[in-house]
């Protein structure tokens, strides 16, 4: 008897850790319920079928929220109704997804993580007439050399494109900030898995921070995890505990935020503007714009052609913004920033211009020199002032 | 205030045929009946919901290839499961074990497969990656066959520390797994001596048929030989069997090894499969976990985690792919996954148990406060 009960509350539980799995949120289910059948059920304006494959759930106030924001807009501006395809994990597995779309007679499909871009090529290549476009991706990364399938570049399917864009330079715009407004000039940054995205983007906060004050420190806490609440929280109240009093992060959480706010101290987000988490210690954050991308693509596959290019957006065209600084930023910084993103927009200005030394202190860039995009791609080391190792 | 009546667990000496049949096909009954009150509940049709989740699971030609594909690495871990619960030894690790059993396999498959032809790559990274896993559990078996100490939560555990050593080896720069010159820590790809093609058009591959023949032979051993009348008589009376002089810890660190083994031999059909290299995007997929239910469907019979195995890749398969068939969210795809599997696990009870009403004696023979 006491045996069977045991073993029945082990596979009761195995199969809440299912459930769990596959579906990460279930208090959100009715609302984005709710929305896809309303959205399903009108009429598209158009004769070509769009999806876009999420990792996560859209109200994630993080990486997929800001994705559907996009998705939304260029909805709005096509009238092209977009297909959501949610929680889908990106490993291997993920091929039946993008198999089942093109079978299904989808024209073009978006997929919002990195570890779409193989099974999405091997599927691009079963189906020629579909268009593809991988986020976060790079070819580069299918050939042989880097690590994946395809011999050349050549071989790689031309019915895929690649869209990322330019963070680093909102990530030094929200180091302005962040530099004006630490008191003891150490701060913390939650950051997820050290490649060179987040790399980069540390390393542009960081020069952000140094250009108002130029001995501050930026102290690096690694989660290993993109979407974790716990875990992003924890990383965060660590680094408070040991005195720094700004919060960075590159996570999909705000939790990093609410932890600030709960310590007293300032707070630069991330993904999207959601300064209501934690309104009393948000200072700005580097946000996204991805509605423009979604939308000219539409039109493109619409008009017949399928752009194959890696895209990288910038501020300049407005696929990478800055969200507006709060109140409790300083009327110096909020100056500085004004000026700084005109320069970035005009192109007179780029964060990653020499001179800059890495934390062993060696020049890496000269001065007035400015950082290749190839470089800024594959950066694998902390300039000055970062604490913490690139290495994870 | 007492209830007038209560209800009352008598344990069956014998199941009558007739509920083995009865009950698991009135708990699947119930399961979509309960289904389909959420369904109308929430506006989606009951009708189209459910043939498009059975077509997309098991009747249509990709259905079905794809539910088969999916099933190969769940029997795995159904069989690693169900031949460890039938001594009494809850091997909940086999996640871990199965984690591990990728990296042998994967470890394998970068180190020969240059040199070695297929014939031989294969069986070595399908081998490599049971040992691996086999590796992975012989502490607990040790601990648990020497000191008694509980197989569950050491298991279960190491979990955990596999799933960190998964995220080492691809996201440490330099590391043997991670594939070079990436500028994103993933995999290296194993050589093509290493992977094997699936069949046909379909995301199947041959090493379905070896598991079935695998569990096929498991479930012979079992039943047959003296190995597996030693493996009853253990958990059955382990008084008797020590009476027999049956050494109850060298069978408890084999049949756990064994389970492991299984386990980490299914990390490895992933390898020569649709995976081909180490990913850390195994840790959100839950295949080991989900071969502890798969047992329980089988109650254990090596044979029978099969069709559960099976069963089970298609509700799951069925259940992701109808946010694209059909207009249901993901969520009531994985909500009706996990009320199908929580009726046939709770039918269970009916068929082990008699349940009876009993009056509750209507005078005060006891003080109600």
């Amino acid at each position: 008897m006491k045996r069977m009960w045991k073993f029945a509350s082990v596979a009761a539980a195995a199969s809440m850790v299912l459930a769990a799995c596959g579906g990460s949120d279930s208090s959100t289910d009715t609302t984005a319920a709710s929305d896809t059948t309303a959205a399903a059920s009108e009429p598209a304006a158009s004769d070509i079928k769009v999806a876009v494959v999420y990792l996560g759930v859209p109200d994630d106030k993080g990486w997929t929220y800001q994705h559907e924001q996009g998705i939304a807009a260029a909805e709005a501006e096509t009238g092209v109704t977009i297909k959501r395809v949610e929680n889908v994990p990106d490993n291997a597995d993920s091929e039946k997804t993008f198999e089942q779309l093109a079978s299904e007679g989808y024209n073009l499909i978006f997929a919002t993580s990195f570890g779409y871009g193989s099974p999405m090529a091997k599927v691009a290549a079963k189906y020629p007439a579909v268009c593809n476009q991988w986020a976060t991706g790079a070819k580069f990364l299918l050939t042989k050399d880097g690590g994946g399938e395809y011999a050349t570049f050549d071989d790689v399917p031309k019915n895929l494109g690649t869209y990322f864009g330019a963070a680093e330079e909102a990530r030094y715009l929200s180091g302005l900030a962040a530099g004006k407004a630490t008191k003891n000039g150490q701060l913390g940054y939650v950051a997820a898995f050290p490649i060179p995205e987040v790399i980069r983007g540390i390393n542009a906060f960081t020069l952000g921070v140094r250009a108002m004050n130029p001995s501050a420190t930026v102290k690096v806490s690694w989660t290993s995890t993109w979407f974790d609440p716990t875990k992003e929280k924890q990383a965060a109240e660590a680094l408070l505990d040991s005195g720094v009093d700004v919060i960075a992060q590159h996570q999909d959480t705000t939790e990093p935020g609410v932890a600030a706010e709960a310590a007293g101290a300032f707070w630069v987000g991330y993904n999207s503007d959601v300064r209501e988490a934690a309104p009393k210690a948000f200072l700005t954050a580097p946000t996204w714009n991805w509605g423009l991308f979604y939308a000219k693509t539409i039109e493109a596959v619409k008009g017949g052609t399928c752009p194959s290019d890696e895209y990288y957006g910038s501020m300049a065209d407005g696929m990478v913004t800055l969200a507006d600084p709060s109140e409790l930023v300083d009327a110096d910084a909020v100056a500085e920033i004004e000026a700084k993103t005109a320069a970035i927009k005009d192109g007179s200005f780029a964060p990653f211009t020499g001179p800059i030394r890495n934390q062993d202190g060696d020049e890496v860039l000269k001065a007035g020199e400015k950082a290749e995009l190839g470089a800024l791609l594959s950066m694998d080391y902390f300039v000055e002032g970062v604490l913490g190792s690139p290495k994870g | 205030m007492r209830a007038p009546f209560r209800l009352q667990f008598e344990q069956r000496t014998e199941t009558p045929r007739r509920l083995g049949v009865l009950v698991p096909l009135i708990s699947v009954l119930a399961a979509l009946f309960a289904g389909a009150l959420f369904l109308l509940a929430t506006g989606h049709s009951v009708g189209d919901t459910y043939s498009n989740m059975l077509s997309d699971g098991f009747f249509s030609s990709t259905g079905i290839t794809d539910t088969l594909g999916l099933s190969t690495v769940l029997i795995c871990t159904g069989i690693a499961a169900a031949f460890a619960f039938q001594m009494n030894l809850y091997n909940i690790g086999g996640e871990g074990q199965l984690y591990v059993g990728m990296i042998g396999a994967t470890w394998f498959g970068l180190f020969f497969g240059e040199n070695l032809p297929s014939f031989i790559m294969i069986p070595l990274v399908l081998i490599g990656g049971a040992l691996c896993g086999a590796a992975w559990i012989a502490i607990p078996a040790w601990v648990r066959a020497r000191l008694g100490t509980s197989e569950i939560v050491t298991t279960l555990l190491l979990t955990y520390v596999a799933a960190s050593l998964v995220n080492h080896f691809i996201y440490r720069s330099g590391s043997y797994f991670r594939a070079p010159n990436s500028m994103f820590p993933q995999g290296r790809q194993v050589p093509d001596s290493a992977m094997l093609s699936p069949i046909g058009d379909t995301k199947m591959y041959p090493t379905f048929f070896v598991i079935v023949l695998l569990s096929l032979a498991l479930h012979w051993v079992v039943r047959r030989t003296e190995f597996g009348y030693r493996i009853q008589v253990i958990s059955d009376s382990p008084r008797a069997a020590c009476y027999a002089g049956i050494s109850a810890r060298r069978t408890t660190v084999q049949v756990m090894l064994i389970s492991g083994g299984l386990a980490g031999l299914g990390g490895a059909t992933l390898i020569v499969g649709s995976f081909q290299r180490l990913d850390p995007g195994i840790v959100t997929l839950g295949y080991g976990y989900a071969g502890i239910v798969i047992a329980a469907l089988a109650r254990n019979n090596m044979a029978a985690v099969v069709v559960s195995g099976i069963l089970f890749a298609g509700l799951r398969s069925g259940g992701d792919k109808l946010q694209i068939s059909t207009d249901t969210p993901i969520h009531i795809g994985v909500m009706l996954q996990g009320a199908i599997l929580l009726f046939a696990l709770g039918g269970e009870a009916f068929r082990r148990y008699k349940i009876r009403i009993v009056r509750t004696p209507a005078v005060g023979s006891e003080v109600t406060a």
